[in-house]
């Protein structure tokens, strides 16, 4: 009878602790998506940004020698990502079957210079730097002319800066209704063992020796939150990356390592601080407000 | 001298309830506290264990100071002393054992054999051998009230502070409760009982402190019992009331 008393209530507290941990598994999880949506957004923001470049037009005198030179040069920059050197002859020809027309022939010569694209890094993505690598370009006297498109340039870094902006103040909302709900979650797990800390106290029992299981248990209803979170965006990751493939990129181990991570500390953190806060309550409260 | 109390306000927030309060207890005493509901009983008691602020006057338990007592020390004055409660107050999310070895645990006992020969002790001297796989709720009231005062004796107190003991018990398990703790103050350590049980103060007299209109008096048995059971008779008695 006892023995069957004892895993009734064994399953009565675990089944409390199970509440409380798919309430923060579940929060955390939410946190978890919005933490995957800013790290696609910087991706993309990259990604567009990285395909914004601009045209160095060199001079039609230019030899093999200087060209592979600045090729060279500009490699070793650290705002660039990519060059791709252009012959006049191969601009010719997607030229010509760009207009349909063979205008060489109707000039009698090739009017095309040389070029070299260039692809930015994201963070030299912008009008300023833009135009100090210019300038520095411009000193080269076989370079003729540096092509971008500054609207473009400027359009793109406003409205990535706009949604940046409203995604982290979404997240910010988040993660404080995400704290308060857990925060709240667990107040109501102590609040029920208000009367238990009471007789703890009076018994003879320190504050920190009354304190320190909760705290532990919370640490760990905290841990154990998070890699339920985890696993649910495991599989959500995986769902996704079915569907669309082009949409997720796996090799990014360290970003979701980081994600990952991010979510148990805050897991831990959340569920630590809020049980220390909700006990110490208990704690300095006279036996009379309980009621 | 166990209590020492001198000139004592008690208020519980801003009222006062208690005024001109001065008791003096010996150790292997043995003192009821009576009052009708409300008149301060509890509130002095809870100033003794440090649940209630002392504010005006002097006051010493146990050798603890109570008017420079700060909230770091009251669990060490609690250890000095056991309570026992009308309504027992035991963990009830573990068995009797638990209970019991967390009391220890609490107040810095480390060696499991010793914890365990010490609760198989206390448990014996309430005649509660055998029970502490026990959860309290699979006790009678009696028996958890028992477990209580084991609890209470685990740390060798020199005073036993109860509040209303038997005020959830049938008359026959009070007097059993009485006994026993009648039994451990002749072991020398000091018991001070708030209680309306007045047959059972005819049937154990002994000194007795009343609370009354912001005040106590402090008598010897006889002439207490003898007003208090006249006035007693007109009232139902909490104990014969469950």
């Amino acid at each position: 009878m006892s023995a069957n008393h004892q895993s009734h209530t064994k399953r009565r507290l675990i089944s409390s602790y199970f509440t409380t941990i798919i309430s923060i598994s579940l929060v955390l999880f939410m946190l978890g998506i919005l933490g995957l949506i800013l790290l696609n957004t910087q991706q993309i923001s990259n990604h567009v940004k990285e395909n914004i470049g601009f045209s160095i037009i060199l001079k039609g005198e230019i030899k093999d020698v200087d060209i592979n030179q600045i090729k060279k040069t500009l490699d070793a920059e650290t705002y660039v990502k990519a060059t791709h050197f252009i012959h006049p002859d191969s601009a010719a020809a997607d030229l010509k079957r760009d207009l349909g027309e063979d205008f060489i022939s109707f000039l009698g010569y090739n009017p095309l210079l040389p070029s070299i694209d260039v692809k930015l890094n994201a963070d030299y993505a912008n009008t300023d730097s833009l135009s100090i690598i210019e300038a520095d370009l411009l000193n080269n006297p076989n370079i003729k002319e540096v092509i971008y498109q500054k609207d473009l340039v400027s359009l793109v870094n406003q409205n990535v800066k706009k949604i940046s902006f409203y995604m982290l103040a979404f997240s910010g909302l988040l993660l404080f209704i995400a704290t308060a709900l857990i925060n709240n979650t667990i107040r109501l797990s102590i609040y029920s063992k208000r009367f238990l800390i009471k007789t703890m106290q009076l018994v003879g029992a320190r504050h920190s020796f009354i304190r320190r299981p909760f705290v532990l248990q919370g640490i760990g209803n905290g841990i154990v939150s998070a890699f339920i979170a985890i696993s649910l965006i495991i599989v959500v990751l995986y769902y996704f990356q079915q569907q669309y493939p082009e949409l997720i990129d796996f090799r990014n181990f360290e970003l979701y390592g980081a994600l990952f991570l991010i979510m148990i500390v805050l897991g831990i953190l959340i569920s630590w601080i809020s049980t220390n806060l909700a006990v110490r309550k208990y704690l300095r409260i006279q036996t009379g407000d309980l009621y | 001298m166990i209590i020492s109390i001198e000139n004592a306000k008690i208020f519980q927030k801003q009222s006062l309830i208690l005024q001109d309060i001065s008791i003096q207890i010996n150790k292997g005493e043995f003192v009821y506290l009576i009052g009708k509901t409300g008149s301060g009983k509890s509130s002095l008691l809870k100033t003794l264990y440090g649940d209630l602020p002392l504010k005006e006057g002097t006051a010493s338990v146990c050798d603890f100071d109570l008017t420079k007592l700060k909230k770091s020390q009251i669990p060490f004055l609690r250890r000095k002393l056991g309570i026992v409660f009308q309504d027992f107050q035991l963990l009830s999310d573990r068995s009797i054992h638990d209970n019991l070895n967390f009391v220890l645990k609490a107040t810095g006992w480390k060696d499991k054999q010793k914890m365990n020969e010490r609760i198989e002790e206390v448990l014996k001297s309430v005649s509660l051998t055998n029970k502490g796989f026990k959860f309290p709720h699979e006790l009678s009231g009696g028996e958890q009230q028992r477990v209580v005062i084991a609890r209470a004796l685990l740390n060798e107190p020199d005073l036993i502070l109860a509040d209303e003991p038997t005020g959830n018990l049938d008359p026959e398990t009070s007097e059993e409760i009485i006994k026993l703790l009648f039994e451990i103050s002749k072991k020398g350590k000091a018991i001070l009982m708030a209680t309306h049980d007045y047959q059972l103060m005819q049937k154990f007299p002994s000194r007795t402190i009343k609370c009354e209109n912001s005040t106590i008096s402090d008598s010897s048995p006889n002439s207490f019992i003898k007003t208090e059971s006249t006035y007693n008779t007109d009232l139902p008695q909490e104990g014969n009331n469950l």
